[in-house]
């Protein structure tokens, strides 16, 4: 009983001294607005953070203002459009003010707590819209969120041509999803219709990302930015008549899941008139966004293979090798629609007319391709309080990424799922994520021209948890998977194979295993080509990708493409058994999951 | 000319163009196995059991469907796996992983196949053998 007592006086002092810290740090905050003064979180093992961590977040830092910078003069080179008809519409330049809008926001350091995490911090121009920093992409895979260092579960997906993924649905002819964004789309666009708006509207409020504790915090925020008179331009005056209490600032300058805020996930405490306008600030927010990223300025049709569609350039020997492979003994085109039929054995012809539009190299699917389980991800070591009282993931490795299983489940790391009919189907999805298009995957820094070693390369992470480091390693995955499949963790393949070369650990979900791939017979050099025509998708041949030259980090090379990154592999610790609140969810997954 | 560009414009910024999903194949009146089915491996941790059959058209996504156990008339277990379809292809290779089935022991299999419905594709398959290392 005494024990009892001075356990929770323990907890009670610890409360009162978190916040007491919570408040000197903020007037710290507010007075330096920099992640200079945020305390550290650091319990992760040696090897899991990359040495040069807080240089290469400064450094991007810098390359996300140079961008902001760049957009405000598009913006001041906008003029101002005339609002005329009806319904009105700014005439001539709203597709460019609202485009411009979105570029803003995306670009805009305020938009956290720490005034130091843009959208773009995990999502740079010159990779494609995905990670930025190659050291982040080669060991702890997911990137630092506005506390240093919370990071996020998974790589950073792009973005360029993720607004015309539709709104998932299930469809009962298919028997199959579609659409949604995120890994696991758990965006749906059940509301605002278009799931990358949705998205959009995540990563904000996102703990372990730029981590606002509150939605109403991005439209306090806005009505504090320097181009508020743009978002007034496009959504009208008066957008940001909303009365925010004095605390407002103090609020959200504190991350979310403090414990201070005790799970509620509306601190700033507004009137119902108020929350609703600045709901509808935030749906702006998402919608000019989108906008952004739907426009040529991200989603750009301007690759080799679009000029190749044109008629304007003629594929290599190698690139039209690749091609052949894509859509024929390699069959990548069976999820990764590229308009064109299937060609299995030489002696096919292919009849398929030419695609009406520029495919977009997916089928807005998702799949279980079976990835090992990666144990640089840094989410498996976040086990413990934060100096906010938040822990990301009280499991540890007892976590498993179910992908769109747990998202059908509104489960732990997820989203609500907003259909509960869906709900029945999550066994028959678990281990499944989103099937990305393939379009710029291969897209990298003007000075880094490759992802693939000996280089120069910029090292990017593959797949949903990062475990692939160059494209050849996705490549001789889908061909090989099964025929050089062992029952080990990574780390821990047997004496005389070498991990990724003739080694694949075992999948980390093995239900619902996509087996289309597995062992294709592909020898080395047609895996090769089949990288060689990835790179012809990459947006920037017909015309310059915007901010691809804003990279100022170093290239990396040496080495070979097929054990890129080894040299970082851990082992896998012995795992314990999945979560009862991750595999014992009903509907639980089926087999069960180990 | 500008004007068709509008139009695709206006298209493409709606999404409209691709709020599609995927192509799918008229259903074939019978799906016979042309080839197999036979192990393409079998170790101590996995067993993949593959077939080859006519394209059975239908939903873009078909399970090869195995059923199995250790007595020829009672195969009570069940596996299946997913693959994608290709529309455009005359056949269809089936491929179905058994996880973790007990070493040296003689096991005894039939295929099938089903849309991601659940519908069969009604595929005859004969009582096979074989024997985990």
């Amino acid at each position: 009983m005494r024990q009892a007592r001075l356990a929770a006086l323990g907890a009670t002092c610890a409360t009162i001294a978190v916040a007491m810290f919570i408040s000197a740090h903020i007037v710290r905050g507010q007075s330096q607005s920099t992640a200079r003064s945020a305390p550290a979180y650091n319990p992760y093992p040696t090897g899991i953070l990359p040495s040069d961590l807080s240089s290469e977040v400064t450094r991007v830092q810098r390359e996300v203002d140079l961008v902001e910078s760049r957009a405000r003069a598009r913006w001041k080179g906008l003029g101002r459009p005339t609002l005329i008809g009806q319904p009105p519409v700014l005439q001539n330049a709203g597709t460019e003010a609202i485009e411009t809008l979105g570029e803003l926001m995306l670009y805009d350091r305020n938009m956290s707590p720490r005034k130091n995490q843009a959208c773009a911090s995990c999502h740079m121009p010159y990779a494609g819209f995905s990670g930025p920093i190659p050291s982040v992409n080669l060991t702890m895979i997911a990137f630092p969120g506005t506390v240093h260092f919370r990071a996020g579960k998974r790589t950073a997906q792009r973005h360029p041509y993720s607004p015309f993924f539709p709104v998932l649905q299930y469809n009962q002819e298919q028997g199959l999803f579609f659409g949604g964004n995120f890994w696991d789309s758990r965006a749906t666009g059940y509301r605002l219709r278009i799931p990358d708006a949705e998205q959009a509207q995540g990563p904000p409020v996102d703990p372990l990302e730029m981590g606002f504790p509150d939605t109403a915090c991005v439209a306090f925020r806005l009505s504090q930015a320097v181009y508020r008179p743009l978002f007034e331009m496009v959504w009208g005056e008066g957008s940001f008549d909303i009365k925010f209490p004095p605390q407002t600032a103090r609020i959200c300058a504190t991350p979310g899941g403090a414990s201070v805020f005790g799970g509620n996930t509306t601190p700033v405490p507004l009137g119902a008139a108020d929350r609703t306008h600045a709901n509808t600030v935030y749906d702006r927010w998402a919608q000019s966004i989108d906008s952004y990223e739907q426009s040529v300025q991200v989603s750009a049709f301007s690759s080799k293979f679009d000029a190749f569609l044109a008629g304007k350039y003629t594929l290599t020997a190698d690139e039209m090798a690749g091609f052949k492979l894509f859509n024929g003994k390699g069959n990548c085109n069976s999820c990764h629609l590229d308009g064109r039929g299937t060609t299995l054995k030489s002696d096919q012809a292919d009849t398929s007319s030419a695609a009406l539009v520029n495919p977009l190299f997916t089928c807005f699917g998702s799949a279980n391709e079976g990835v090992p389980l990666n144990p640089g991800d840094v989410f498996y070591y976040q086990t413990k309080p934060d100096p906010y009282g938040f822990i990301a993931n009280p499991y540890g490795f007892g976590y498993r990424d179910l992908g769109l299983g747990t998202f059908l489940r509104s489960g732990f790391g997820s989203a609500p799922n907003p259909n509960a009919s869906w709900r029945q189907y999550a066994p028959r999805v678990d281990g499944q994520m989103q099937v990305s298009s393939v379009r710029d995957v291969a897209l990298t820094p003007t000075q880094c021209p490759t992802t693939e070693a000996p280089g120069p390369y910029f090292q990017k992470g593959f797949f949903h948890n990062g475990y692939f480091k160059s494209l050849k390693q996705v490549v001789h995955f889908y061909n090989t998977r099964d025929k050089y499949s062992y029952p080990v963790t990574s780390g821990h393949c047997p004496k005389g194979t070498t991990e990724k070369l003739d080694c694949w650990p075992m999948p980390e979900v093995r239900n619902n295993i996509d087996m289309t791939s597995g062992n294709l017979g592909l020898t080395d050099e047609e895996e090769n080509q089949i990288v060689v025509f990835l790179q012809t998708l990459s947006d920037g041949f017909t015309k310059p990708y915007p901010n691809r030259d804003a990279y100022k980090g170093a290239c990396m090379s040496g080495g070979s493409a097929a054990t890129q990154g080894n040299e970082f592999l851990i082992s896998t610790p012995p795992l314990p058994p999945c979560a009862s609140a991750i595999c014992g969810v009903a509907p639980v997954p089926s087999p069960p999951i180990p | 000319m500008s004007r068709a560009l509008a139009i695709l414009a206006i298209a493409i910024l709606s999404g409209s163009l691709f709020a599609q999903v995927s192509p799918m194949a008229p259903e074939a009146a019978q799906v016979p196995i042309i080839e197999g089915p036979r192990i393409e491996l079998t170790n101590e941790h996995l067993t993949i059991i593959t077939w080859t059959t006519k394209n059975p058209g239908g939903s873009p996504v078909h399970y090869g469907v195995v059923h199995y156990g250790t007595d020829p008339n009672s195969l009570i277990e069940t596996a299946k796996s997913p693959i994608r379809l290709n529309p455009d292809h005359s056949l269809t290779v089936f491929r179905v992983r058994l996880d973790d089935l007990r070493s040296q022991t003689a096991y005894y299999y039939t295929v099938d196949s089903m849309q991601a419905t659940g519908k069969s594709d009604g595929v005859k398959s004969s009582v096979n053998r074989f024997t985990t290392p």
